[in-house]
């Protein structure tokens, strides 16, 4: 079953000096369960794409023209209310820098229980600790009854990653896009994450799509690829058929 | 990490020395500044006495020692809790503050707490709204208000309400006999607050604005909109707690700027305050009473920063880090 559905999209940014076409009539859809690697350069709209789907993008890009189906529904037209609802409990997503992404003056704690909130307003104050101590442990960090009262500063690269996803998994999401969430991170620290984000999507079977520049990650966590170069989308399909054409190509 | 006890120490010798610094700086420059104290003792009555006379009146006053000299004079004094009597009123300079520290209090701590309030709001108001025609118009209007410089706009006030309409009266703190008549004191205090208020506001607002502003483009905020927060939620519960120690230590900065810096104002509405009586002790050679007025202003303004540093460290986890702080220590969330 298709979880998501994207057709013909395109984005534009309007700026004063003209129209600029980040994405470009992409098309592509994410199956239950799968992880799908959006692979591209610096600067292919790969980012634009993800914030378009989730309806983040600043206020000067619009979506041009296109449609999104979320688990068959059309949601391209949601308001700002609507989408905020599918925000806190069916989308999630983690960043490229997890030291800039979490809020540097409120506890790790604190951010975590916020979300768990959103999700379930009438929660009470044990459940809430229990929850967030739950997530904690979930994303491998240890000690976390410790770690819930520190701020970000407190922590390294990784273990900031760490509670990021921990905040994106509170919403128990369907779909969790992973925008880059290697990249600010040193080789070792990078494996463990990617392992995480594996075994996370074994044990809760959400979707995934992760965007990424780098080839190595990519064959690491990819079912399918989709290569994005220009704001265009010009080849998606299994993982391994990809990566064998690439092979061949280069060779 | 270190002791609370040491950190107090560390602040209060700081503290001491910068006024100790401030003191030696203001005795040298009044008495260096042209003019002649005994004028201000004795009036006009001064070019009626001898050189003789002159002389025993200044070393009466203790003005015929050397600078040095006559600082360590004042500075034994000082010590003692005596600061001198004032030339001008002919008694303690601490009962002259004491008359009218009471009226800037009230002008300039009333001001200060409706221009941090105002101001927070004001901010918020138009972060929210940014580049939308209500932020626009109140950028407008606050450039053009903080621009008007105060003795035009107390003038204008007083012309607008207190001559013409005379809804208001035009100056003092109180009419003859109504010392203790809240509303007279009341309707006394509004034109100058409105000065001290407008002309300080948009300074403060727009800092405000432009702070949330730049936070509302910081990477934490796409998370918390991940969540599901709205933007409004998030610039409440996320970008304000962030803009809020620089806002802070801004304000505790302002406060004695504020509330000395309601001299002009006094000035204009003839309003007894410590703004009057610094401009008047400046002006006159009133040694003693400049000085004690110099220390309280410089201690306030050294207490604002001091406070601004000390809420910094407070509200900020990452201030506290170096000197070890919080680092590690387990806060509820």
């Amino acid at each position: 079953m298709d979880v998501l559905t994207v057709k013909n999209l395109s984005v534009s940014f309007y700026r004063e000096s003209g129209e600029i076409t980040a994405v470009k009539n992409v098309s592509f859809t994410l199956r239950a369960g799968e992880i799908l690697v959006i692979m591209g350069d610096t600067g292919c709209g790969k980012s634009v794409l993800c914030k378009s789907i989730v309806k983040l993008l600043p206020d000067i890009a619009k979506i041009k023209t296109g449609q999104i189906y979320f688990q068959g529904k059309e949601i391209t037209g949601y308001t700002e209310k609507e989408m905020q609802k599918l925000r806190g409990t069916s989308f999630s997503m983690v960043f490229q820098n997890p030291m800039t992404a979490l809020n540097p003056c409120m506890s790790v704690g604190a951010q975590i229980a916020e979300a768990v909130r959103l999700r379930q307003p009438g929660i009470s104050r044990k459940a809430l600790r229990s929850r967030v101590m739950e997530l904690l442990k979930l994303v491998g960090l240890d000690r976390p009854e410790e770690r819930a009262g520190q701020y970000p500063v407190h922590f390294s690269g990784g273990m900031a990653q760490r509670c990021v996803i921990a905040i994106a998994l509170a919403a128990n999401p369907e779909i969790l896009f992973a925008d880059e969430p290697t990249t600010s991170l040193d080789a070792g620290m990078q494996a463990q994450i990617l392992g995480l984000l594996l075994e996370l999507r074994e044990k809760l079977g959400m979707s995934m799509i992760f965007i990424t520049h780098n080839p190595e990650v990519a064959v690491r966590m990819a079912d399918r690829v989709a290569l994005m170069r220009g704001g265009e989308l010009y080849r998606i399909g299994d993982a391994e058929e990809i990566f064998e054409e690439t092979i061949h190509n280069n060779h | 990490m270190r002791k609370p006890y040491i950190t107090i120490i560390d602040e209060l010798s700081k503290f001491a020395l910068s006024l100790f610094l401030l003191s030696v700086l203001v005795f040298t420059m009044s008495r260096l500044a042209p003019g002649d104290p005994l004028y201000s003792y004795y009036g006009d009555r001064v070019e009626k006495m001898g050189t003789q006379e002159q002389e025993a009146a200044r070393e009466r006053l203790g003005l015929h020692a050397p600078i040095p000299v006559q600082y360590v004079q004042w500075m034994k004094g000082a010590l003692h809790g005596d600061f001198g009597i004032s030339y001008k009123y002919k008694t303690d300079v601490k009962e002259v503050i004491a008359d009218r520290i009471g009226n800037t209090l009230l002008l300039g701590g009333l001001g200060f707490v409706i221009i941090f309030v105002l101001a927070l709001l004001l901010g918020l108001f138009c972060a929210w709204r940014e580049d939308k025609a209500a932020d626009r118009v109140v950028c407008g209007i606050g450039t053009v208000t903080s621009c008007i410089p105060e003795f035009w706009l107390s003038l204008v006030l007083i012309l607008v309400f207190a001559v013409w309409l005379g809804w208001l009266p035009s100056s003092g703190a109180y009419s003859v006999g109504m010392e203790r008549n809240p509303a007279d004191r009341g309707s006394h205090l509004i034109l100058p607050l409105a000065v001290v208020v407008l002309g300080h506001l948009w300074y403060y607002a727009y800092l405000v604005r432009n702070r949330l502003l730049e936070e509302t483009r910081a990477d934490y905020v796409l998370l918390a909109r991940m969540k599901g927060l709205s933007g409004k939620q998030v610039l409440y519960r996320h970008c304000l707690r962030n803009a809020m120690p620089s806002y802070l230590s801004m304000m505790a900065i302002a406060l004695p700027h504020i509330l000395g810096g309601t001299y002009v104002v006094e000035t204009v509405f003839s309003y007894p305050g410590i703004g009057t009586l610094a401009y008047e002790s400046a002006r006159y050679q009133d040694y003693n009473l400049l000085m004690l007025v110099s220390l309280m202003t410089g201690g306030l303004v050294i207490f604002g920063n001091m406070l601004a540093r000390i809420i910094n460290v407070w509200i900020d986890p990452r201030m506290s880090l170096k000197s070890g702080g919080m680092s590690g220590e387990v806060r509820e969330f």
